[in-house]
């Protein structure tokens, strides 16, 4: 799969079931229109289904069944129906027999069944034409609170923070995933890249850093044909939180990449130092 | 399912037949009460004969998606639950489950489907292998329906481990049932 939006992790905490509701909307909506992110997702959702055939299994009542195909609106026309097609054929005689017994009951009361199911049929197309509007409203509603899942996606990462806020909402953001290049960065970190076309903002924000000693410091690069160029450095909170902008006038387009490294306290002009995210960029544009 | 869209009773009987257990036990396995789950499971089958299209085949197993379906369903009918609860303050501070549950027994309660026992056969085992804290971060995320950061609130470790364990459980799963293909 070239180049997928939705990583493989994002794909997996979703199909588990993990993720808030409005990064869960997000990752539903893309995937409708993305096919290589449905297909990532759907391999994942697949993978997680066979954590309930490891469950303990119970069997139900059998009363269950009964309750099942009435609410269905199998009556028991239909399930006659069923039981005689399961008679065996070399039985035939007596086979023909049966169902004409099991039948003949039913000829007496043929004209209130038709009634029956003239009125179950209005019914049932009342019903699905309401779960078909319902469907659309649903969907409608999705669209329109497409921006408003994208704050609640970065709530979190947000933390109160205004202009980041506005920056997810305005039309025309992309997010992309930083993933962990492994040194000097713990395992449980991870981050994310927002770029903002209107303001030629990029955001970049990421949790669980390691405050690096007095003579180091975080450094973010974008890169082009193996050149990099350095958009600033940052240290993180003490809670590990971190949250860096920069503006790019001339766009993100012409940068195949972005990398964070460890530098000399103060910043590098070349970049020297060991990588700790890397994000591939074409996914913003 | 063709024939289940095609209004066959049989078909849909069959299908009842062969996938009931496994849609009761999901949704008992999040509800824990046999009554929640048996109309959860009964609304799961008759959605599937009233909207027979909703499982679209290119998108991966029956199996799974109706497994799905039986999870998401009760997880609904979980946290609409749960918010009733909080709204009614009758059980304050009641910690969601947070143990792991035993590995179901491969003897137990057989599937009525010979393919199915076999794909349960492969799962057991790999689930042995599957390290009991990344086994509990799947489990309370997909039977207990909690996401990430009520995960790692319940088990007061931070956001970034629930994560990690989440990732190297699905990922030592798909490695563990690849290598049994």
């Amino acid at each position: 799969m070239d180049n997928p939006h939705i990583s493989q992790e994002l794909a997996d905490e979703f199909a588990v079931g993990a993720l808030e509701a409005g990064i869960r909307d997000l990752i539903t909506l893309h995937a409708a229109d993305c096919h290589e992110c449905a297909v990532r997702v759907s391999e994942a959702q697949d993978l997680v289904a066979m954590l309930a055939l490891g469950a303990p299994l119970r069997q139900p009542p059998q009363q269950l069944r009964r309750r099942v195909f009435a609410a269905a609106g199998i009556g028991r026309l239909g399930l006659l129906h069923a039981a005689a097609r399961r008679i065996p054929a070399i039985s035939g005689i007596a086979a023909a027999l049966a169902v004409i017994v099991a039948l003949t009951g039913m000829f007496m009361l043929r004209s209130d069944v038709s009634d029956l199911q003239a009125d179950r049929d209005r019914l049932q197309s009342q019903v699905d034409e309401a779960l078909r509007q319902e469907v659309e409203i649903a969907a409608l509603h999705l669209r329109l609170d497409e921006g408003e899942r994208k704050f609640f996606a970065l709530q979190i990462a947000a933390d109160g923070d205004r202009e980041l806020l506005l920056a997810v909402l305005a039309p025309g953001t992309e997010v992309a995933e930083v993933f962990s290049v492994d040194r000097g960065v713990p395992n449980d970190s991870f981050g994310r890249l927002i770029w903002n076309e209107s303001e030629r903002k990029l955001f970049f924000i990421a949790s669980g850093l390691e405050t690096r000693p007095l003579e180091e410091t975080y450094q973010i690069w974008v890169a082009r044909d193996g050149r990099y160029f350095s958009l600033g450095t940052f240290n993180p909170r003490a809670d590990g939180f971190v949250r860096f902008e920069a503006t790019l006038e001339d766009g993100i387009d012409s940068y195949q990449s972005a990398i964070v490294t460890i530098e000399r306290a103060g910043g590098e002009l070349d970049r020297s130092g060991p990588s700790v995210f890397v994000t591939d960029l074409s996914g913003l544009r | 399912m063709s024939a289940v869209c095609n209004r066959d009773v049989q078909a849909y009987a069959n299908l009842y037949e062969r996938y009931i257990d496994l849609v009761y036990s999901t949704a008992l396995r999040v509800l824990s009460d046999r009554g929640l789950a048996e109309d959860a499971a009964q609304e799961v089958f008759v959605r599937l004969w009233r909207k027979p299209e909703s499982f679209i085949s290119e998108r991966g197993r029956f199996v799974s998606w109706i497994v799905s379906v039986a999870r998401n369903r009760a997880v609904d009918d979980l946290r609409s639950r749960s918010r009733r609860r909080k709204r009614e303050v009758l059980t304050a501070g009641q910690p969601a489950d947070t143990g792991v549950a035993d590995i179901a027994d491969e003897n137990e309660n057989p599937l009525r489907s010979v393919e199915l026992n076999d794909t349960r056969a492969h799962i057991l085992v790999a689930m042995k292998e599957i390290p009991v804290d990344q086994r509990q971060a799947l489990e309370m995320a997909y039977f207990g329906g909690l996401t990430q950061q009520e995960i790692a609130a319940h088990l007061h470790v931070p956001l970034g481990t629930v994560k990690t364990r989440i990732r190297l459980g699905m990922k030592k799963l798909r490695s563990l049932l690849e290598d049994q293909r």
